[in-house]
């Protein structure tokens, strides 16, 4: 009998410490795309480096509702600003906790010190941390955070205010971006001691609803639940592990066998399958993006507007969004989409006609049409699944008026910088949005100050227009900035700097069991309040 | 390589002919031993075939190959149930005539199979010859430098070339060109050095045969035998390397059809259109199996000592 007992006691002893995955029912697993190149989000500007820490590990001072562009409170219960919105005041949550772990034990709550230290990073080129560890901070710098704020003070231990150089109405959306996620000032002065700096983007250490446990390049990512959480209801999983798939038929497969619970970019050739699957759902949100061809005004002969107009005119949009998008995608007329606030639902695109546009071409002195090379993206980006066959059929409609097109591309990174430059006569490009404000379309895609170097691919620089956004982002009322945003496109639509492609519908295929995702119009994938039946 | 049959110009044949024995002529007998190889003679069919559809795509295609029709789109094979009989291998992903874009892929790819072998055969052949007539200096610089681009990756160097000129048809051509040559100066110089030391070489020298007459008269002949082999498998590997260049990006643009390039673009679809990526998958597949075989069949048609074994 003692025996027996001893030997029933080793048995469960042995179950449990052999299957605690199956045990814990409340693990997801989560196909993602791709290894993030680190864990300290201020470094990065892709999603999939955000997913796995600003999206787990980190909260900012304000966050993004899930699935929605709206902002509300986040680390800062809430805040305010002075008459002539140059000074914010946030007030921030009390007793909220950052992760213990092996490599960290925490000695102090969240206070004013950490949210000092996160945006001095940003700007104070001196500070010893940023001395320690040397990096730039690309997404800062483009949303004007380092040249924008003149100061950052701690009032008291839960008050910090924030001192502008110039308005920026978008100010408060930008915090809740992904790079302003709060570090902890005691983690970095303790790795600051210890001379390991750098590990701030190895082993990371926030306060958000997922603790880190480990990374393996290429292979996975684990994650803990949080759960002394600030924000009860949020953590409903023990564990979260994103499993590193780079191929999206890899992935598909993966989440038919059951390997996964969730991936994102799925090929849309592949939707049509998965929407049939019964034990699989596929969630759809109109995508907060945009896919667009943009003219290189500063080439002969884009530079006359007949022949934009020309160009615009001979691409047939709805035969693209069939090929390319495979109906998951709407055809665009803006430079920004429907759910942005601002839009101009008066404005009607040109549509489809060859005819008027070899008219145009022939009025231009074109009759006989012209060379010009046209730009594809070498990757598959949310706005633009299939950015060469949109090339081959633009290169046929652009045939048939005369024109014609060479179809160039390049890696990545190479493209980018290129067509930054203004070397393509067109090029494909595209823009998901990062914070909600319609500045984030029109201010970075086609001001003046984005031209040479910047995201104004079409080198446009318009007066009418670029006055016009200037004014309202000095504004902070939104019925008058709308009003101004809206005049704005009318100007973009008459001038044609870009033909305007489609809005991608962002599909996220997952397993039934997977309870209240919501699909983030950021194209990020966050896994707070989700739960696994 | 001493057969009569390969040394016919120096005068044996007529009074062969002239004796009452009938020996069958050089190209009949090649003929004979050729045919007597069942694979490879199948192998000569189909690509007799795949030459006719090469050569007259314009006119036998059912469509035009890069003309999009719109409203059908990845259209599956006309014997299965969707099918249309228009379209006999089904349409692409931009509603392109498949069967269309093939026969004209072909062209493209002989063009590039027949220009870079012999790119890479002439300059080969001369490289070989002189190595081989001047084993010293030269010879031994010519052959570092082959044994140096050996020791690079072929695939990669001819990345690495059409990184540098470009991405286009007739760099990809210039490219395979380049990295196919050590394997013909490697050849032509070893048949050269053992013809070198035969009786009528000695005694073409002696009569008084310069340089260039010994390289290209005497010696060249009968070295050409496995060179002939060499150059029909170099030229299944070209359309290889071509296809391979075009899924990478590097080859043919767009819109000319090209059967890696094809190839490349369908990935998206093997899932949902398995035809789009197997037609040209198989066509490939064809023609480097028939090309190779046809190169087998001519070795053995063209050894003496295979010959005899058959």
């Amino acid at each position: 009998m003692q025996l027996k007992k001893r030997f029933f006691a080793v048995a469960v002893a042995c179950a449990v410490t052999a299957v605690p995955a199956l045990a814990a029912s409340k693990t997801l697993i989560y196909c993602s795309e791709g290894s993030p190149a680190g864990f300290d989000p201020a470094r990065y500007t892709a999603g999939t480096d955000f997913d796995a820490s600003a999206e787990t590990v980190f909260n900012r001072l304000v966050e993004f509702e899930r699935g929605s562009t709206q902002v509300r409170p986040g680390l800062a219960e809430k805040w305010e600003t002075s008459t002539d919105n140059l000074t914010w005041t946030f007030f921030l949550r009390k007793g909220v906790k950052f992760h213990t772990t092996e490599y960290f034990k925490p000695t102090r709550t969240f206070n004013a010190d950490d949210v000092v230290f996160t945006f001095q990073r940003f700007i104070n080129k001196d500070l010893p941390f940023n001395k320690a560890a040397p990096t730039e901070f690309p997404y800062a710098s483009d949303m004007e955070m380092d040249t924008n704020i003149a100061s950052i003070e701690k009032k008291d231990d839960s008050t910090v205010v924030f001192k502008l150089k110039k308005v920026d109405a978008a100010f408060v959306q930008n915090l809740a971006m992904s790079f302003a996620s709060i570090h902890s000032a005691e983690y970095a002065d303790k790795l600051l001691k210890e001379g390991k700096a750098n590990q701030l983007n190895t082993q990371p250490i926030g306060t958000g609803p997922f603790i880190f446990k480990s990374y393996q390049k290429d292979a996975s990512i684990r994650y803990d639940g949080n759960k002394e959480y600030w924000k009860k209801g949020d953590v409903l999983l023990d564990k979260l592990i994103f499993a590193i798939t780079t191929d999206a038929s890899v992935r598909t497969q993966k989440l038919q066998k059951g390997e996964c619970h969730l991936m994102p970019f799925p090929r849309p050739a592949d939707i049509a399958g998965m929407k049939a699957d019964p034990k699989l759902a596929v969630m759809s949100q109109a995508g907060f993006n945009l896919g667009y061809l943009a003219y290189n005004v500063k080439h002969k002969p884009m530079d006359q507007l007949e022949v934009r107009q020309a160009l615009d005119l001979a691409i047939n949009k709805k035969a693209i969004i069939d090929a390319v998008y495979q109906g998951a995608g709407q055809a665009a007329t803006n430079p920004m989409p429907p759910t942005q606030w601002s839009y101009n639902k008066t404005l009607k695109d040109a549509g489809f006609n060859p005819e008027k546009a070899k008219e145009l071409l022939k009025k231009a002195g074109h009759a006989n049409g012209f060379e010009i090379t046209l730009w594809a993206m070498p990757v598959q980006r949310p706005y633009n699944p299939n950015a060469k066959l949109m090339a081959e059929l633009i290169q046929a409609d652009w045939a048939k008026i005369g024109v014609k097109a060479k179809i160039t591309t390049y890696e990545w990174g190479e493209y980018l910088k290129r067509a930054k430059a203004g070397e393509p006569d067109s090029v494909l490009v595209g823009w998901t949005g990062d914070n909600g404000d319609p500045d984030n379309w029109l201010g970075v895609n086609l001001g003046c100050s984005a031209v040479g170097g910047g995201n104004n691919y079409a080198q446009w620089c318009n007066k009418e227009f670029d006055d016009l956004i200037v004014k309202a982002r000095t504004l902070t009322n939104q019925q008058e900035r709308t009003r101004l945003y809206e005049k704005a496109q009318v100007v973009f639509k008459r001038e044609v700097p870009w033909t305007t492609i489609a809005h991608s519908t962002t599909n996220v295929p997952m397993r039934k069991e997977v309870q209240g995702f919501k699909v983030s119009p950021f194209g990020l994938y966050s896994f707070y309040g989700v739960s696994i039946k | 390589m001493t057969t009569p049959v390969q040394s016919a110009n120096t005068a044996v044949a007529p009074e062969m002919a002239a004796a009452s024995y009938s020996y069958p002529s050089p190209l009949a007998e090649f003929w004979a031993s050729f045919r007597a190889n069942r694979g490879a003679s199948a192998a000569l069919v189909f690509m007799a075939f795949m030459v006719i559809a090469a050569l007259f795509a314009p006119w036998l295609a059912p469509h035009d190959p890069i003309e999009q029709h719109r409203d059908i789109l990845l259209l599956s094979p006309a014997w299965t149930a969707q099918g249309q009989w228009s379209f006999l291998l089904g349409t692409d992903e931009l509603g392109r005539d498949i069967l269309s874009r093939l026969m004209h892929g072909a062209r493209v790819s002989m063009t590039i199979g027949l220009v870079s072998v012999v790119l890479s055969l002439l300059p080969g052949i001369v490289l070989g010859l002189v190595s081989a007539f001047y084993p010293k200096a030269v010879g031994t610089a010519i052959m570092r430098a082959m044994d140096i681009m050996m020791a690079l990756p072929s695939l990669l160097l001819a990345v690495a070339i059409v990184a540098v000129l470009g991405p286009g048809l007739t760099n990809t051509m210039i490219a395979i060109a380049v990295v196919s040559l050590p394997s013909y100066v490697r050849l032509t110089r070893a048949s050269a050095m053992s013809e070198l030391g035969r009786d009528y070489v000695i005694a073409a020298r002696l009569a008084g045969a310069g340089k260039l007459r010994l390289m290209f008269n005497t010696v060249l002949p009968n070295c050409m035998a496995p060179v002939i082999v060499q150059a029909t498998l170099g030229f299944s590997s070209a359309i290889l390397d071509a296809a391979a260049l075009g899924f990478l990006g590097l080859g043919a643009q767009p819109p000319l059809p090209e059967w890696g390039t094809m190839l490349a673009s369908a990935r998206d679809y093997i899932e949902s259109a398995w035809w789009v990526v197997t037609m040209p998958g198989i066509t490939i597949l064809f023609n480097v199996v028939a090309l190779n075989l046809m190169g087998d069949g001519l070795r053995d048609a063209l050894d003496p000592k295979l010959k005899k074994l058959a």
